[in-house]
């Protein structure tokens, strides 16, 4: 059929309409400087003329807030309906992203791009509903005002006051192809604002009087029309870049951004992402130094890791590194990367909380920095008020278990030594019985830290100075230099309680270390071990649920869908939401379900497994690092996973090794079988043709006994090709699992009378002897096989073995089995053939009497007798170094044993 | 040697082959001799060398192209192949390395008497070189370079001609498109089998009674072509 007549050959024009739907949405924003400028007003205007224009627009989500121009603009625009979630209590009308997804318009309304979705919902922000539907080929309009921009909050905050919540990444934004600006002046806002034209929600009334002041709203206007011109600004820049016109911009700005556990890493963050805005996007890096000498509290862990993740959220760079000396470090990256901008946070030394001595550290880092720091400008960045209680909110303060048995310890120390002191009371100097509360001081700090060795100091303190001063028995101090004496106990506590904790805090950290290296470690050379990819998935599996101390499961590709391969402790069925989560992670190759910004209200954290390959599963975790912040064992975990995706590529490449071998060899054994038949039907049959066109053409001229020569090679060739074929066909029979056995109460003898028959007239100058017991049971069998299988046996000895020689055939009978057995007087099987004997195809070397067969007759032998239930052997040599026996053992009924018991 | 009872001496390792080869042999008037190995079938051909060798290329010890290769050392006699239908590489091989014809497994004795009736004519006839041939109502007449159907003169391009007349030189043996192709396009063209498909198709539309069943130039498929002459 030619081609162009194919009514399914796809037309042109839809083929390249479906591509570009397969490209990437476009995103339009309408950015507005405060609510009320009428954003959602003016986009739904523009798409009522793309929709005269004969555009698919469809409205997914749209606040009115009751304002009936605003209603009446969504009029005539299909609307999806609002999907109902359930939240305490509350039924929330959100945004169907699948209803959006499964209707695929060419345009979709979405207002208020920083909306927080109910929880519960497939991602907890607005604007990752968009980014999906952009990644599937959507076009989205959307609204958003200036104040919601992650990294103008805490900008927004100091000019107004208020802290907003609902935020969208700058990325969110500046990703955008679009961005229209909507704009009011001030005045012209607050009149609508006191015409009611503006909806403001009751709750918020009071606050949004402070907001809506008319320099508060001057200085949002400033920034919604800062953002939209530096998004012209951009294109014009990458429209220049892409011509190679040279520019303004400034060329080789570099930001980094030092994070060092503050509360307020959140703002050091904005301030770099900001920083690079105002330098045409500048590349700005987050470095985090760890040092191993000066490990961080959990609370430093858990600010640095909120910080980076929000670093990575806004598009930076993260980088961690490890050094000693921090200044040294930092100084030797900003030199190496060509860092002209450097932002440290500094805290107020007014908030210098009991970790004084750190704080103070990094007031030094900040002014080393200023010392040292050459061509990078350095940007320094004291804590925001407020971002301490926000920070409190991401981070409830880890409880500290007071340490009892410390301070009763210490207690019972002093105790002692007031003891002792009294005994000693008589015979030393007063001043000397403070040696005495030493001991224990010194005890209390090394042992249990600074809070039990603090105590001891004072109750040492106490104790000394009301039994052993004057005056005695009262808390009065009488001297200056007794005075001195305490100062030394509190000091003693002091160094060695910091010394202690320092060293605990070093050892704590080496002993991590050491456990991760441990795991690492017991995790490589459990997965090394493993050589199919179910065995990999369970291994992986076990590796990643001990890491967390949760469960842990793997996914594996399966028929284009995900299939829990393995689990631990246990295969369990995953949720409908937490498969939602794993396909997830595998289809867009990032991290989904608890802790994540997809499907976080799950119990479990989805990872795609990412080989050199390409994606090799999807592993899952409950108790996820990314929802507790520990940013260590998140490390581990992924660096486990990294492992486990190679691991698992390299068995599934060993499995399609071991199929891609297997089939070479069915073919060369195709080939073989294929050879053998064309060779081995060819001979007889060439005689058969050869012998008959010779009477034919000379019989007049040939001697009687020529003659009969050649017709008696005709009837033994047909013979021989009959039996070739019948072996061929019970093959097939067996291989097609077509083998039907009709078992019948049998008479071994009278089977192996009739199969000696058959190979008589072959046997020449060989002898057969019999050697058959008088009695023999009857055994239920299916007498044609057994038969065939014998005359198999009794052919290859015949053509193995030398003319003169015998081939026994007997059978006998014990407890359990009658058995047949065959002995030929041949060369012999080697042993490393015996095995293979009865494998198809196999045909030793050089029979006496050459092809006799296609070497499938003992595996026939063998595959009947199997299918009777009965066994198949072979042994040889049996007569010093030459003749080979095959036993052929069957069953005997059991009923007699059935009827003993 | 006798000129009235040739001597075919038949190498191959199936005894049932010989059974019936040596009294069909001996009753077409040849003296049947018999060899069962390559090796002694290389010593039969030193010592006493037959008029015609029957040669299988299956043989146990050594490989056929090997047997033919050394026999064509020191005998310019006429070879026949024995082989099977799936060994064709092997059939053109040998073909090309000297054989003079081949007979396919399983096969009539009448066949393979032809084929040496033909091969034996074809040693009498080279050096007499018969100015003119005959097949069917065609005549080539290689002195004057003339191709008659029926009396009249047939138009053949210089191609077609040269062809025809590799064809008719071979004298009934089969030709192979390799040597074909050598022969009338040179050396490097012995792969462009397409080319010869095309002569041959008109020289058929020119010389055959019915094209679509050629009698003259008779296909061998996958080796080459035989020129049958009458």
């Amino acid at each position: 059929m030619p081609l162009a007549d194919d009514p399914r050959r796809p037309d042109p024009d839809a083929l390249l309409a479906s591509a570009k739907r397969e490209d990437r949405g476009q995103l339009r924003v309408f950015l507005g400087m405060a609510p009320g400028v009428g954003k959602t007003f003016e986009m739904l205007g523009s798409a009522r003329r793309r929709k005269t224009e004969g555009v698919d627009v469809v409205v997914g989500v749209v606040e009115a807030h009751g304002r009936k121009e605003t209603e009446a603009l969504t009029e005539g625009l299909e609307t999806l309906p609002r999907k109902p979630v359930e939240y305490r209590g509350r039924t929330l009308l959100e945004f169907d992203i699948d209803a959006a997804l499964a209707r695929r318009p060419a345009l979709l309304i979405v207002d208020e791009y920083a909306h927080s979705n109910a929880p519960g919902s497939r991602h907890p922000k607005r604007w990752q509903d968009v980014e999906e539907l952009l990644a599937a080929g959507i076009d989205v309009w959307t609204t958003l005002n200036v104040q919601h921009l992650e990294s103008l909050v805490d900008v927004v905050w100091r000019i107004t006051g208020v802290r907003v919540r609902e935020t969208v990444p700058d990325q969110a934004l500046t990703r955008a192809d679009e961005i229209e600006m909507i704009d009011l002046t001030p005045e012209e806002l607050r009149e609508r604002l006191a015409a009611g034209k503006v909806y403001v929600p009751e709750t918020a009334r009071l606050a949004s009087d402070r907001f809506f002041k008319a320099e508060n709203l001057t200085a949002l206007r400033e920034m919604a029309l800062r953002r939209a011109a530096q998004k012209v600004d951009d294109e014009l820049v990458g429209h220049m870049r892409r011509h190679g016109i040279e520019g303004p911009w400034a060329a080789g700005e570099r930001i980094l951004v030092l994070l060092g556990g503050e509360p307020f890493g959140g703002a050091l963050v904005r301030t770099g992402r900001r920083l690079s805005d105002l330098m045409m996007d500048a590349p700005w890096t987050v470095l985090h130094v760890e040092r191993p000498n000066r490990p961080p509290t959990p609370a430093q862990s858990q600010y640095t890791a909120v910080a980076l993740k929000l670093a990575e959220q806004m598009g930076g760079r993260v980088v961690t590194v490890t050094g000693d000396d921090l200044l040294q470090t930092v100084l030797e990256y900003a030199a190496r990367n060509n860092i002209t901008q450097i932002v440290i946070g500094r805290r107020p030394p007014s908030r210098g909380r009991p970790r004084g001595l750190r704080a103070s550290l990094r007031r030094s880092l900040a002014h080393a920095l200023l010392d040292h720091t050459t061509g990078a400008a350095l940007h320094i960045v004291t804590d925001a008020a407020g971002s301490e209680t926000h920070s409190a909110d991401l981070l409830p303060r880890l409880p500290r278990r007071p340490n009892w048995r410390g301070y009763a310890a210490g207690l019972v120390m002093v105790f002692l030594s007031t003891l002792v002191a009294a005994g000693a009371d008589r015979w030393m100097a007063n001043a000397n019985l403070a040696m005495i509360f030493l001991p224990s001081v010194l005890v209390a700090g090394g042992a249990f830290g600074f809070g039990p060795g603090l105590a001891t100091a004072a109750l040492s303190a106490v104790s000394y100075n009301f039994f052993f001063l004057e005056p005695r028995l009262s808390f009065r101090i009488g001297h200056f230099a007794d005075l001195i004496t305490f100062a030394v106990f509190f000091a003693v506590a002091i160094t060695t309680g910091f010394l202690t904790g320092r060293v605990r805090d070093q050892a704590r950290m080496a002993s991590r270390r050491a456990s991760v290296v441990a795991s690492l470690l017991a995790a490589s050379r459990r997965l090394s071990s493993v050589s199919s990819r179910p065995e990999a998935a369970q291994a992986l599996a076990e590796q990643a649920a001990a890491t967390v101390g949760g469960s842990a499961m793997v996914l594996l590709p399966e028929d284009g869908d995900l299939r829990a391969a393995a689990g631990s402790p246990s295969l369990e069925a995953l949720g409908p939401g937490a498969m939602t989560a794993a396909r997830w992670a595998w289809e867009k190759g990032e991290a989904a379900g608890a802790g994540t910004g997809t499907l976080p209200q799950l119990e479990w954290t989805f990872w795609p497994l990412l080989g050199l390959r390409g994606r090799a599963g999807v592993a899952g975790v409950t108790h996820s690092p990314l929802k507790t912040g520990d940013s260590g064992e998140e490390r581990l975990l992924l660096s486990l996973f990294d492992q486990g995706a190679v691991v698992l590529e390299r068995a599934e490449l060993a499995t399609a090794t071991v199929e891609t071998e297997t089939l070479r060899r069915s073919d060369q054994l195709r080939a073989a079988l294929l050879n053998s038949i064309s060779h081995d039907l060819r001979t007889p049959l060439s005689t058969v043709l050869g012998s008959a066109t010779t009477l034919l053409d000379y019989e007049p001229s040939l001697r009687p006994e020529v003659r009969r020569d050649l017709l008696e090679s005709i009837r033994e060739e047909a013979h021989r090709l009959n039996r070739y074929v019948g072996d061929l066909l019970d093959m097939t029979r067996l291989e097609g699992g077509a083998l039907d056995p009709k078992m019948q109460w049998t008479d071994v003898r009278d089977v192996l009378g009739a199969a000696i028959q058959r190979v008589e007239r072959r046997l020449g100058s060989r002898r057969m002897v019999r050697d058959f017991p008088p009695e023999l049971s009857m055994i239920n069998i299916d007498p044609g096989l057994l038969q065939q299988a014998v005359v198999n046996i009794l052919e290859n000895a015949i053509a193995y073995s030398p003319d003169g020689t015998d081939i026994e055939v007997a059978a006998y009978e014990d407890r359990s089995n009658v058995v047949i057995s065959i002995e030929d007087d041949g060369k012999g099987i080697p042993t490393a053939e015996l095995e293979r004997v009865f494998d198809k195809f196999r045909r030793l070397q050089q029979p006496s009497d050459r092809g006799k067969g296609v070497g499938l007759g003992l595996s026939i032998s063998k595959g009947f007798v199997e299918a009777m239930g009965g066994r198949i052997a072979a042994a040889s040599p049996i007569h010093g170094d030459h003749g080979t026996r095959v036993l052929i053992s069957l069953r005997k009924p059991t009923t007699r044993i059935a009827e003993a018991a | 040697m006798s000129a009235s009872h040739p001597r075919v001496l038949v190498v191959d390792d199936e005894p049932q082959i010989h059974r019936f080869l040596a009294p069909a042999l001996e009753a077409a008037g040849y003296v049947p001799l018999r060899a069962d190995t390559g090796e002694a079938g290389l010593a039969a051909l030193a010592t006493r060398p037959p008029d015609v060798l029957v040669l299988d290329l299956g043989l146990p010890d050594l490989d056929g192209k090997v047997v033919l290769e050394r026999a064509r050392r020191f005998f310019d006699g006429p070879i026949i192949i024995l082989s099977a239908r799936d060994e064709e590489i092997e059939k053109i091989d040998a073909l090309d390395q000297g054989a003079d014809d081949y007979v396919q497994k399983p096969f009539g004795v009448g066949e393979l008497l032809a084929r040496i009736r033909v091969s034996l004519r074809n040693k009498a006839a080279r050096g007499a070189g018969s100015p003119v041939v005959h097949a069917g109502e065609v005549e080539i007449d290689f002195v004057r370079r003339l191709v008659t159907r029926g009396g009249e003169a047939v138009r053949l391009t210089p191609r077609e001609y040269d062809v025809l007349v590799s064809l008719a030189e071979a004298g009934g043996r089969v030709v192979t498109h390799g040597q074909l192709l050598a022969a009338v396009w040179g050396r490097s063209h012995v792969e462009d089998v397409q080319y010869l498909r095309i002569i041959v198709q008109r020289l058929r539309q020119k010389l055959e009674v019915d094209p679509a069943q050629p009698r003259i130039i008779v296909t061998e498929a996958r080796v080459g072509y035989r020129f049958v002459a009458s």
